[in-house]
């Protein structure tokens, strides 16, 4: 065992302080950073627990937007009324996310502000255009998605929620890893404005939107013959870079036919 | 497993091998580098601070060139130790081509992962690995554009780009480029370590 301090501010602004004074490590559901800790992959001097801030807690309807705050779980997120109204495809990704254990931990806030290549709401926020929130400003999710494990995010900046249209015509199709269940190739697809959208996770260099399917889709093309570059794509010991890229022809291909 | 990656540099092969086995040049390029040095003609040794999403840990190894065929290329034998995370070794054959512009670096690294690493899987190594050499050569590249006065062939590769398949002459250049393979592959085999 190393030593940390642990703390549990009462307010985002007592945590904003903790995280820039004490060099602190914000967490969340800690889904990921838990098990990195265990494995001394990394060994911060503080943690600073986000998880009992009510005001980063729930969702509100603003608007034509739902807006899911940051420290909301991915449970939380399936179950809503709110998003099973207005984004029922978000609520059928948040129910899809690990098993109930990580769903009941994991949070909004931490699944983008991590990043993994093979996480699932990184799909969604890309395909439907959405906002991340963050105690400094709002970051379009078309630039806040920058790399595999790497986002806009300035050190100790939180995310505070995410903002998506409301969309009836969304589909999240996914085709997960047996034991882990992240997506071994997941597909987000929408119809935004009359134009399709496809962001594809999994691929193995982090989240990216299709756009040459997009343009096949809404051309009345074949996804099959869609152009696909294979530098979003690598092969581990699940799966080939072959097969992923065969796996998102097809898997996409379901979330259209499921969006009809 | 197997890594491959192929980038344009804007210098010629002799410049490009030079810079190659500057240890300075190297450290400034490599993210997290804190010691580079080249302790014979032919090894380097070093230590680097890998931050990759959650994980932060501090890697240290060796890189030992053979077969070299300055300019034109080498392969190297690296290994490095990551304390909890386990150990990776390997080899990596790197060939340096004169090409319209300036060189074509290729490199096919072969890698062993062992210690606790190795029970975990491999989902993010292979991304990792090319990210860290996409942030690698994309300085590498400017750093050497930037030496031969900001002329058009260097500005043009600003921005490297990443070739899923090497080019063909089978002309043989290498370097301590190689280093950052390595570097590489360890952070991606530390770094896939939570994935379960």
């Amino acid at each position: 065992m190393y030593e940390f301090t642990y703390h549990r501010p009462g307010s985002l602004e007592e945590a904003r302080k903790l995280i820039s004074e004490d060099d602190g490590q914000p967490l969340s559901g800690g889904q990921t950073l838990m098990p990195v800790l265990r494995a001394r992959l990394a060994m911060p001097t503080a943690l600073v627990d986000l998880t009992r801030l009510e005001e980063l807690k729930g969702v509100n309807l603003e608007g034509d937007r739902v807006v899911i705050l940051g420290a909301t779980t991915h449970a939380d997120v399936a179950s809503n009324a709110l998003v099973r109204e207005h984004c029922p495809a978000l609520a059928e990704l948040a129910s899809g996310i690990g098993d109930p254990q990580v769903r009941y931990r994991g949070t909004i806030g931490g699944s983008v502000a991590n990043n993994d290549p093979a996480a699932c709401y990184p799909t969604a926020c890309l395909a439907l255009d959405a906002e991340i929130r963050t105690d400094r400003r709002s970051i379009p999710a078309r630039e806040f998605f920058t790399s595999m494990f790497d986002t806009a995010l300035e050190h100790g900046e939180i995310v505070t929620a995410v903002s998506f249209p409301t969309c009836q015509h969304a589909h999240y199709e996914k085709f997960p890893n047996p034991a882990s269940r992240f997506a071994l190739i997941a597909v987000f697809a929408a119809k935004l404005g009359g134009q399709t959208r496809l962001a594809v996770t999994g691929g193995g260099t982090g989240v990216f939107r299709w756009q040459e399917g997009e343009q096949a889709a809404d051309s009345g093309g074949s996804l099959a013959a869609a152009a696909l570059s294979e530098a979003y794509f690598t092969g581990d010991l699940h799966a080939s870079t072959e097969y992923r890229m065969h796996l998102t022809r097809v898997i996409a291909q379901r979330a259209l036919t499921a969006l009809g | 497993m197997e890594i491959k990656g192929s980038y344009h540099l804007p210098c010629d092969p002799q410049r490009a091998w030079e810079a190659l086995n500057d240890p300075e040049l190297l450290k400034a390029c490599l993210k997290g580098c804190e010691r580079l040095e080249k302790t014979a003609d032919d090894r380097f040794e070093g230590t680097v601070q890998a931050k990759v999403g959650p994980v932060n840990a501090r890697f240290s190894g060796s890189l030992t060139q053979t077969e070299i065929n300055a300019p034109h290329g080498c392969t190297m034998v690296f290994e490095g130790q990551g304390g909890v995370a386990g150990f990776a070794k390997g080899q990596a054959d790197v060939k340096l081509d004169a090409v319209d512009g300036g060189t074509q670096l290729s490199y096919i690294a072969d890698a062993k992962i062992g210690g606790k690493l190795a029970q975990m899987g491999a989902r993010l190594v292979e991304g990792t690995a090319r990210s860290m050499a996409e942030d690698f050569f994309g300085k590498f590249s400017v750093a050497l554009g930037g030496e031969h006065g900001g002329g058009t062939a260097g500005s043009r590769s600003d921005v490297p780009e990443h070739v899923a398949e090497g080019a063909a002459a089978p002309a043989r250049f290498g370097s301590s480029s190689i280093w950052l393979v390595l570097v590489a592959v360890l952070m991606a085999v530390l770094a896939f370590y939570w994935l379960a």
